[in-house]
């Protein structure tokens, strides 16, 4: 039975030239798990936002949803919002109480249930996810993976019949995302509530989906179960979409002489299987870093730093010491909480560690040198719109070439602007770009004043694939032209292709600190997937599928 | 108990409603917000009993003279009054504070009041959400030069407003996903809102509340008549307590004393028990 139809929509934002949506069919069956993907700006938040009415965007809308055989507009208010439910993006935007309980039973309040009929179903939700823990905390005191769980319960309490979700795992690190998927597995495989998503991260997501759909400017290209559209890809040589699809299919196909569709392996263990059937390199020797930066100039370094944010809370970081050296991509990684940030945050001087010292320069920071020596660094924060004063990119860069007296300013502009491929948002307001191209804008402005060090935090958070293969090339091409890089992220596949030196922050200190591939060879879940694959295997371990490509080219040649 | 201080003024009987306060509020939560107001309480207070009798010159028992005009005991002691209430009034509050979480103060209100009540709340949530943009602002602006502690005071002041002026942009940006999230779980539909706490009252709730009741209507009778104040303006009247004066005082004693009462009922209940 189609619980979702939907046909010829298509669909134009006022003030805009382009469909947005520009005449999608698409039909999901009850009980089917579909996956949308494809770039920012495609259309596929709009049309999951068209399906759930009470927020469906203005604009001049032509064709029919139907749901359930009968069109949206002829459903009673009431019901659509109690059957069809929504998770966004953001997990802060969405809670709107101070209370868990309270924000958890909103929905219910708003629609009138009896007090008897709240408490058994809250009893019931509480239970079954077993969160009774959460239940009486503020909401501000969670963590993100928790806040996006109290989002998808609390539209579950209404008890849908259709979830759609919005990019629910992009604000997440990787473990919180594996678990908030895990969960609509299993609300999609034991209660039957047909789960719509639109997500960015698909390494994940291909082996539980029935139907993945791609899209590319308001059209649907690709449609039908994981395998098919991943060989449609493949056999078409859709270079846009390649960088969704898996890894380790990506290994299959590209390795395979004679691939078949129903083979196509999705997962670490299917694809051991699979990797048994390919031919082998044995002979090929050991891939390693060969890059080694012999710089040893420290240009950060900081000695036995103890932080705490309150008098008697918790220390976040104990005793850490490193240095970055000049011409380092330095990557920290570790958990959600781990103190990530607030090292960042203590190597720009914004925190003031209690006891320990920190050196930039070998000058030791102080209140006053982090506003004289600003232009030697540049800070790419979670939110980089918050960097804009100016109404549009370019008075913004203007603005900046003026305060730093910087010469020439116009041509700098100009190539840093191509550099970034976002010359054709020069008169755009910040806020109307993607979280991807205000990234870009953001570090083009700061690139202006030729800073000698970028700190990053989290880069890659909320960036589609292919947004992120670009940061990558240009992060590499940045560094490559001698700037130093400190990150801090839980994005394992980005820095084990970007960064030149690793390190894990737990428990308040670095814990371990090596290059990429003694770093992350042998680890267990916190390792990429092409890693976890070729670890004990006839392959070479390698960390990404360029490292296998190539030693695989190495070997043809051999 | 902020009517009963309005209506006596004796100071006996606002000491010890101060006092007893004092300890309720210490029963709640070992007097931690109470001493990060306690300086403020302090200065105000020293400052009303210095100050009143330089201000106010009435009363007939001249003190001495300060640049030739009075400064009488009765001012002096309508200070003291004044401090008292207003110290009673600020531990009230501080109480309220503790007790009354978001739940139960939009419980109370949003039977009269269902739209303010809820904006109220999301207010409520929004500060400290706005404190920590804010925050994530000035640390990003700092770092591209734009700083609040270097400059002459204009810079500083311009660099403040555009920090503002962020904060504006992103909050709006965001609050469209607010309301979005609002609408998607029904809220503004048809149909009247309900409320999944209740707080009932059963029968013991009943008859404390009328003893309350009855001990409140004593009081008011007894100030009414007189009793629990004292004369300031134009004599000082005397300190003396009559018998109804003492019926008066214990009913307001075992009113404000109430929460103790309860609290420390508990506490024994617990400690006997083990």
């Amino acid at each position: 039975m189609e619980i979702i139809d939907i046909k010829a929509l298509s669909f134009q934002y006022p003030e805009s030239d382009n469909y947005a949506l520009d005449g999608v069919n698409f039909h999901v069956k009850q009980g089917e798990f579909v996956v949308i993907g494809g770039p920012s700006g495609c259309g596929k938040t709009t049309l999951l936002h068209l399906l759930k009415k009470e927020i469906s965007p203005h604009g001049l809308q032509s064709g029919d949803i139907s749901y359930i055989g009968k069109p949206l507009d002829e459903w009673d208010e009431r019901t659509l919002i109690e059957e069809i439910g929504l998770v966004f993006q953001d997990p802060e935007n969405q809670i709107i109480m101070d209370d868990v309980m309270q924000e958890l039973v909103f929905g219910m309040e708003n629609l009138g249930y009896s007090p008897i009929d709240m408490r058994l179903r809250l009893a019931e939700m509480v239970h079954t996810f077993s969160v009774e823990h959460l239940l009486h905390q503020k909401t501000t005191a969670l963590s993100g993976g928790q806040k996006q769980l109290l989002n998808l319960l609390s539209a579950l309490l209404l008890k849908p019949r259709v979830l759609l979700l919005d990019e629910p795992t992009s604000q997440l690190d990787p473990v919180a995302a594996k678990d908030l998927l895990m969960m609509l597995e299993r609300l999609n495989k034991e209660l039957g509530i047909t789960v719509i998503i639109v997500e960015h991260r698909l390494e994940n997501i291909f082996d539980k989906a029935d139907r993945v759909v791609f899209m590319n400017e308001g059209k649907i290209i690709h449609d039908g179960k994981s395998r098919e559209v991943i060989q449609q890809i493949y056999n078409r040589q859709d270079h846009r979409f390649f960088p969704y699809i898996p890894s380790i299919s990506q290994m299959y196909l590209e390795l395979h002489h004679a691939p078949t569709i129903d083979r196509i392996p999705l997962n670490v263990n299917e694809g051991r299987t699979e990797l048994a059937s390919l031919p082998s390199m044995n002979h090929v020797e050991k891939i390693e870093n060969k890059v080694m930066n012999t710089d040893t100039e420290p240009i950060i370094e900081a000695k036995d730093v103890y932080f705490q944010y309150e008098q008697g809370s918790s220390m976040v970081l104990r005793k850490l010491s490193f240095s970055l050296n000049r011409g380092d991509f330095y990557a920290v990684m570790g958990g959600n909480g781990s103190g990530k940030t607030t090292l960042l945050k203590t190597c720009l001087g914004l925190l003031k560690p209690q006891r320990g010292s920190v050196k930039r320069f070998g000058r030791k920071l102080t209140h006053k040198s982090i506003d004289s020596v600003h232009q030697n660094i540049a800070y790419l924060s979670q939110q980089p719109q918050t960097f804009f004063i100016q109404d549009t990119i370019e008075k913004e860069m203007q603005l900046i070439a003026e305060q730093h007296e910087i010469q020439d300013s116009e041509k700098r502009i100009k190539s840093l602007l191509n550099l970034f491929g976002i010359e054709h948002l020069r008169n755009r307001h910040p806020y109307d770009c993607s979280g991807g191209e205000v990234q870009k804008a953001a570090l083009a402005c700061m690139l202006l004043t030729k800073p000698s060090i970028l700190f990053m935090d989290e880069p890659t958070k909320g960036l589609d694939p292919v947004s992120k293969i670009h940061l990558q090339s240009i992060l590499r091409k940045l560094h490559s032209d001698g700037l130093t890089i400190l990150m801090v992220t839980h994005d394992i596949e980005f820095t084990a292709k970007t960064a030149t030196k690793c390190a894990m922050l737990f428990d308040g200190e670095i814990t371990a600190e090596a290059l990429p591939h003694a770093f992350f060879t042998g680890n267990y879940f916190y390792t990429t997937s092409i890693n976890r694959l070729t670890q004990n295997s006839q392959y070479p371990e390698a960390l990404t599928l360029e490292e296998v490509l190539h030693s695989w080219q190495e070997h043809e040649l051999a | 108990m902020l009517t009963l201080a309005m209506y006596f003024n004796h100071p006996i009987f606002l000491v010890t409603i101060l006092l007893l306060l004092i300890f309720v509020n210490i029963s709640h939560d070992r007097g931690k917000d109470l001493r990060k107001w306690l300086p403020t309480l302090s200065i105000m207070s020293t400052l009303i009993i210095l100050i009143n009798p330089f201000l106010v010159s009435r009363g007939t028992t001249i003190l001495f003279y300060f640049r030739g005009k009075q400064v009488t005991l009765e001012a002096f002691m309508y200070g003291i009054t004044m401090a008292l209430f207003i110290a009673i009034i600020l531990v009230v509050f501080i109480s309220f504070n503790l007790i009354l979480n978001g739940n139960r103060f939009l419980y109370i209100f949003s039977k009269i009041l269902p739209r303010i009540a809820l904006m109220i709340m999301m207010a409520i949530r929004f500060v400290p959400l706005m404190k920590r943009r804010l925050n994530e602002i000035g640390d990003v602006q700092r770092l591209r030069g734009m700083s609040m502690t270097v400059g002459d005071f204009k810079t500083r002041v311009r660099n403040g407003m555009l920090r503002v002026q962020i904060l504006l942009t992103w909050s709006l940006e965001e609050a469209i996903h607010v309301t979005n999230s609002m609408k998607a779980r029904g809220y503004g539909t048809e149909g009247k809102k309900s409320s999944y706490t209740l707080y009932f009252m059963d029968k013991r709730d009943w008859v404390w509340l009328f003893i309350l009741a009855g001990l409140m209507m004593l009081c008011f009778y007894g100030g009414r008549l007189g009793y629990g104040q004292m004369i300031i303006y134009p004599e000082l009247g005397p300190w003396q307590f009559f018998w109804i004066d003492w019926i008066v005082f214990c009913s307001m004693f075992i009113i404000t004393s109430f929460p103790l009462f309860i609290e420390g009922r508990e506490k024994i209940r617990w400690k006997l028990s083990i």
